[in-house]
């Protein structure tokens, strides 16, 4: 199980990653979306805030109204940003929930399919 | 040795698969490999056959997809292959400005069998060109500009074809596109009216929109809509490209209401699966437009002489082994157990429909259509769901399929909707930990 201050430091990490990377800002600039993530075992939220492709914020607790709902177990999501796991498999197999648009889906995939090519 | 015989004489299934997989991460679209990989779909198609199509390794699957609708004769039909052999030997594609005799014989076929006074035709490579000979005829014809269509409806993603697409995942990055568009509720003749001005040129829809989510367009609605274009001197356009050549129970779908349309959209299927073939049919009083103007509409590879020798092939096959009447009973096999199978997951399953072996299958929520498709691959069919509702799932075989093929599919979806409650069960229990 993961806390709160794990998953959060996962996201920052990962928000790093994403508003470094040229390729990414270019390929995401018309992807502007509230995301909310739930960690299913422990209770804890966070919201994502993109815009234009840069992820401007990462908070605790839900903010604004939501595109993307994902919930997992905490560990399950500490996993996927840090790029230990692929979101698109983990969801396929009913280990994680997404409430949102199927693009929105392969948009967080193709996210990770960029950084993190391997997983 | 010549290129062709040396991929033919390749049977190592591990190479063949690495190759490919390699070629498409270097050449073709990574992410694309990406996704069928994720999805279970990264099959290699080897061989093909009637309803099946076997990866490389020798897996076999019963095919669900069939492009969507083009394997109407089934996967690798060996009859319409060994017509196009026989045509090989004789004749190249033909040059487009000259008169192909091949051409008037399947233009004059496809007069015979489409229904009422459709008798003229257009010939393309794909359907969303053969949707543009349509939009470009009508607003010919009517010298009017506006197409109206319909909110969901899928048309193709070329130039004039994509701004008829109802959804705007596929358009927003290309704007701007053609103007003159209107998209309105599909099934819904009091939208239809109140969009109609006297600038419209014609309705475009699908009788059974597609990837809209196997939806089928109400019998009397389209005779309302018939009775809407003939009050107001308006086109009415058919996009038969899912629903043509027997798929839904009829040789074409508008033969279920009796509504003729000015123009009939016509692809996938005519090509038999292995020669690409589209075209428009259209009324003798439409093609007045193309005395004054004969050639505005022209394409180098539409109708060559041996793509209409396999569309000939291809409706022969149809005709003779009665491909509709077969598409209806085994569509009648398919409905019944997918009822039974409805009713056995309330929680997952809201509806099953459709037309023939044009059926759909919705689930509660998104989630459950792309998972439906990565286990029913792991038992053993190819499906996916529908590009515009991803709640819903295709079921689309060949209408070749046999009634055991037909009873193999019912048992992978239901074994494939009790893992998925198997997982809900899991993430629920995780849940209240």
């Amino acid at each position: 199980m993961a806390t709160a201050d794990e998953i959060m430091e996962a996201l920052e990490d990962f928000k790093e990653q994403c508003n470094n990377n040229k390729r990414l800002r270019r390929m995401q600039r018309d992807w502007s979306k509230v995301l909310h993530y739930e960690a299913a075992d422990t209770g804890d939220t966070f919201t994502m805030t993109v815009v234009e492709g840069e992820t401007t914020r990462n908070e605790m607790g839900k903010h604004g109204t939501p595109d993307v709902v994902i919930e997992t177990d905490s560990e399950t999501m500490c996993d996927m940003f840090w790029g230990d796991a692929n979101p698109t498999q983990k969801y396929l197999k009913g280990e994680i929930r997404v409430k949102g648009s199927q693009e929105d889906v392969m948009r967080i995939d193709a996210i990770t399919a960029v950084i993190w090519p391997e997983v | 040795m010549s290129v062709i015989d040396d991929i033919l004489s390749e049977t190592d299934p591990e190479k063949i698969r690495k190759e490919t997989e390699f070629n498409y991460r270097e050449y073709v679209n990574p992410f694309a490999l990406r996704m069928f990989k994720n999805a279970s779909l990264d099959i290699v198609e080897g061989k093909r056959e009637g309803a099946s199509v076997w990866d490389v390794s020798g897996e076999k699957y019963i095919d669900c997809v069939t492009g969507a609708g083009i394997f109407n004769v089934g996967r690798h039909n060996t009859e319409i292959v060994a017509d196009l052999k026989k045509a090989l030997d004789v004749y190249d594609m033909g040059g487009w400005i000259s008169i192909l005799r091949e051409r008037g014989l399947l233009a004059g076929k496809l007069a015979e069998i489409t229904p009422g006074n459709l008798k003229y035709s257009l010939f393309c490579c794909g359907g969303g060109e053969a949707v543009e000979v349509a939009v470009k005829l009508a607003r010919g014809h009517t010298g009017r500009r506006d197409i109206i269509c319909m909110e969901n409806g899928y048309h193709g993603v070329t130039g004039f074809a994509l701004p008829a697409t109802g959804r705007d995942v596929y358009k927003t990055p290309f704007a701007p596109l053609a103007p003159g568009y209107l998209h309105v509720p599909f099934n819904n003749i009091e939208a239809v009216k109140e969009a109609v001005t006297e600038d419209t040129a014609a309705v475009l829809l699908e009788p059974v929109q597609g990837e809209g989510g196997i939806i089928p367009a109400d019998e009397d609605y389209l005779r309302s809509l018939r009775e809407v274009c003939d009050q107001n001197e308006i086109l009415l356009i058919f996009d038969e490209v899912q629903t043509g050549f027997g798929r839904t129970g009829k040789m074409f779908c508008a033969e279920h209401s009796g509504v003729v349309p000015d123009i009939m959209v016509l692809a996938k299927s005519l090509s038999g699966g292995i020669y690409p073939i589209s075209c428009a049919v259209f009324t003798e009083d439409i093609s007045d437009f193309l005395m004054t103007h004969p050639f505005v509409i022209i394409n180098s590879f539409g109708g060559t002489s041996l793509a209409c020798l396999v569309a000939l092939a291809t409706i022969e096959y149809i005709e003779k082994n009665d491909l509709p009447a077969r598409a209806h009973n085994m569509g009648e096999r398919f409905m019944a157990g997918l009822n039974i199978i409805r009713e056995k997951y309330p929680d997952l399953v809201v509806d099953v429909r459709g037309k023939g072996l044009m059926l759909g299958m919705e689930f509660l929520d998104d989630s459950i259509g792309p998972r439906m498709v990565y286990q029913l691959r792991k038992n053993g069919v190819i499906t996916i769901y529908t590009f515009n509702n991803p709640r819903i799932i295709r079921i689309m075989p060949t209408l070749v399929i046999t009634e055991q093929e037909v009873d193999v599919v019912l048992d992978a979806l239901e074994r494939s909707l009790r893992q998925i409650m198997i997982q809900e069960e899991r993430f629920e229990e995780g849940r209240q930990k």
